[in-house]
């Protein structure tokens, strides 16, 4: 019972973390519908900066400069690269396939500098944990617990309550309609990159953070993790994003909390576990569990 | 009509042309391969990669990717080893020269860094990467080209030009499970988790340690990972609940750093014992750097670099004094240790009359009994075998170089023998 309890609290917490990084895949989608397979990357970049400054500014500061580093890069990144030329939405698989160029240039230069290195985010919590009755957590999770229930409450705000919120979800429903009633697509979709960029070095604290011992250079491909996730949750809503974060942490913390009982599947199912989850849930729900219905009338 | 004949005329005379430029090139590696071999003026055969004037030596290394920190102190430390050799007048009336290749931990780029440098060179002093030593495996045996990888899978073994130095990551586990047996009161009926990487060194590693527990009456609880994840929570809650009274790890120093720390935050305050890749000096700056000072041992065949061993602490010195700011690490002793075999290699050759590649593997071979001084004496007469059972325990130590240090002295475990016996 007391291991159970355990697997279930390891899998909120690593759902959490993963949701952090799921939402900046689903921001993206929905504003331009590319998938940024370079988030990772992007990831990297923020864990890297709050790494290299927390000595100078403290964790606080560094870390508000490498949000805001990240988010201009991603804004960047999408206006400088794949904005070229009139917004097509056609144009979307176009720009995912950059969206890997991009990634790899990024990950091969992160790589070189970090090397061998264990970075430390000289995050607040250290190595602290929290004992709740027989089972225990570390405080870096509950504050990811935290922090992700807070940072996707705030988008699922954005894209409700603001103007932007509501540009975005119009280009989302219908591009052309959308530009001819004025909205600014080009600005509506680099604030997204921006805010997913955003995200993304706020995940990277977390992913970087005790338990894990740092941040590597393999600490971007962690987050591809989030990448099922975010297409169980049906890719364009954050809630689902949420969901399916959740869905994930635990499916991987029960599989390598039970391998030993699950010899018979092979070992290392817990690599396979959450892509399995993924095609099961997409057997019964085509469209992910919070998916648009697709209406295609004929 | 016409236009279509010429076309197709265009055609094939380009094919014909591509042929003849490709016949050309096959021709010219084929002499480049180093089949040939000739008298120098001196007396002494030589083949690829020896003239009369130098010894040509290649390193495929990683400068840019993963382990660049150990590549570089490997490719410092041998080149050190050249100068110094250099200085003293070379070896068989040569200077040694080692050309560098960086592949950043890229099969691909090895494979072609291989070719580039593979008709130019003698043997291959260090060639960083288990899976760039695989995909090579095949050429280094054809060419004969004396390698020493900086990998330690018992699926090295067997091939006559290929070397790995010390023990294997099998031996490694078997002298951990008897470490723990010895020192850390484990007995018959207790379980040892054991963490390791998917892949031949994980492989291997579990190999050993479920003999030796089966032997000692031990029960291995095994938990396979692979390189990305750095959380080990699930694993520790899967050990706790296996009720394990000490954990293995055969994984990279992140691993194990979440795994003593994970497990330490939770109570789980168990001896935990490394192979030699699961440790990094930088670990000792993570948070979990007490944890690890409290619960970490690791098992190496070669000495840790702040040992007093006399050779090594003169190396060190040198060490420090040619590349002052540098970290010393297990690398520099590593890459160092690997150059001095194999420039006794080449002395041995020389002395036989012959500095081609079979004459070197054969010299090589030969050494049963091969001491720089710098660790434990390695036989490499059978290539089916390690060149050395005997592995030293170190435990973490922040303040020593390489940081850590001699816990145990080398030996040899008992059983070893007969696990390779039974191996065959």
């Amino acid at each position: 019972m007391t291991s159970l309890l355990d697997d279930l609290l390891n899998g909120l917490a690593l759902g959490a973390v993963y949701a952090l990084v799921a939402l900046g895949f689903v921001v993206i989608f929905k504003a331009s519908g590319v998938i940024n397979f370079a988030q990772g990357s992007l990831l990297l970049f923020g864990g890297y900066l709050t790494a290299v400054l927390h000595d100078d500014l403290g964790f606080a500061g560094a870390l508000a400069v490498a949000v805001l580093a990240t988010a201009l890069l991603a804004g960047a990144l999408d206006r400088l690269l794949l904005q070229r030329g009139e917004p097509d939405p056609r144009m979307a698989h176009v720009q995912t396939i950059v969206t890997i160029g991009v990634d790899i240039v990024l990950l091969t230069d992160l790589s070189r500098r970090i090397g061998g290195d264990l970075l430390s985010l000289g995050d607040p919590w250290g190595d602290s944990v929290v004992t709740l009755g027989s089972v225990t957590v570390a405080d870096s999770r509950l504050a990811a617990i935290a922090v992700s229930a807070v940072a996707i409450a705030a988008v699922f705000a954005l894209f409700r309550f603001t103007p932007w919120g509501l540009s975005l979800r119009a280009a989302a429903e219908d591009t052309e309609a959308a530009a001819l009633m004025g909205v600014r697509l080009s600005r509506v979709r680099m604030l997204a990159w921006c805010l997913a960029g955003a995200l993304a070095a706020l995940a990277a604290v977390f992913l970087a953070a005790f338990p894990a011992p740092g941040l590597e250079r393999t600490t971007g491909q962690i987050a591809l993790k989030a990448f099922p996730a975010a297409i169980l949750g049906g890719m364009a809503s954050p809630p689902g994003a949420l969901a399916g974060s959740l869905l994930i942490g635990l499916t991987e913390a029960l599989v390598a909390g039970h391998q030993s009982d699950l010899h018979v599947l092979g070992e290392g199912f817990g690599d396979v576990a959450p892509y399995a989850v993924m095609v099961l849930v997409l057997l019964v729900r085509p469209t992910g569990l919070f998916g648009a219905k697709g209406a295609a009338r004929v | 009509m016409n236009t279509t004949h010429s076309r197709h005329r265009t055609a094939a005379a380009a094919l014909a042309g591509a042929l003849a430029l490709l016949l050309a090139a096959t021709g010219c590696s084929s002499k480049a391969d180093g089949k040939g071999s000739s008298d120098s003026a001196d007396g002494v055969r030589t083949g690829p990669g020896v003239t009369a004037k130098t010894i040509k030596l290649g390193a495929l290394t990683d400068l840019t990717g993963p382990y660049a920190t150990l590549g570089k102190s490997i490719v410092q430390a041998q080149q050190m080893w050249a100068d110094e050799t250099n200085a003293k007048g070379g070896i068989c009336g040569r200077k040694v020269e080692i050309v560098v290749k960086d592949h950043g931990y890229d099969v691909q780029k090895a494979v072609t860094a291989y070719a580039d440098i593979a008709p130019d060179v003698v043997a291959l002093p260090q060639v960083i990467g288990s899976p760039v030593v695989a995909a090579l495996l095949d050429d280094i045996d054809r060419d004969h080209m004396l390698t020493f990888p900086q990998a330690w899978a018992a699926s090295l073994l067997g091939k006559d030009s290929v070397q790995v130095i010390g023990t294997t990551y099998d031996i490694d586990m078997i002298s951990a499970v008897d470490f723990l047996t010895r020192t850390k009161g484990l007995k018959k009926g207790d379980t040892i988790g054991h963490v390791y990487f998917e892949g031949d060194y994980g492989a291997n590693a579990l190999e050993g340690s479920t003999w030796a527990a089966k032997k000692a009456g031990l029960k291995i609880e095994g938990q396979k990972i692979k390189a990305t994840d750095t959380d080990l929570s699930a694993q520790v809650s899967a050990l706790r609940k296996a009720g394990v009274k000490a954990i293995l790890i055969s994984a990279g120093p992140a691993q194990t750093a979440s795994l003593v720390g994970v497990a330490a935050s939770r109570g789980l305050r168990v001896p935990v014992v490394s192979n030699a890749p699961g440790f990094a000096p930088q670990l000792m700056k993570t948070p979990a750097a007490p944890a690890l000072a409290a619960m970490l041992n690791i098992i190496s065949s070669a000495p840790a670099v702040s040992s007093d061993l006399p050779g090594v602490r003169a190396m060190v010195a040198s060490y420090k004094k040619k590349y002052p700011g540098s970290p010393v690490d297990s690398g520099v002793l590593s890459g160092y240790n690997a150059a001095e075999l194999l420039g006794a290699d080449l002395k041995k050759a020389c002395a036989s009359g012959g500095l081609t590649r079979e004459d070197l593997v054969k010299a090589h071979r030969s050494q049963k009994n091969a001491d720089t001084g710098l660790g434990t004496p390695q036989d490499f007469s059978d290539a089916g075998s390690p060149a050395s059972r005997e592995a030293y325990v170190l435990r973490p130590d922040a303040k020593a170089d390489g940081g850590v240090v001699n816990a145990e002295d080398a030996h040899k475990a008992p059983g070893v023998d007969e696990y390779l016996s039974t191996r065959g």
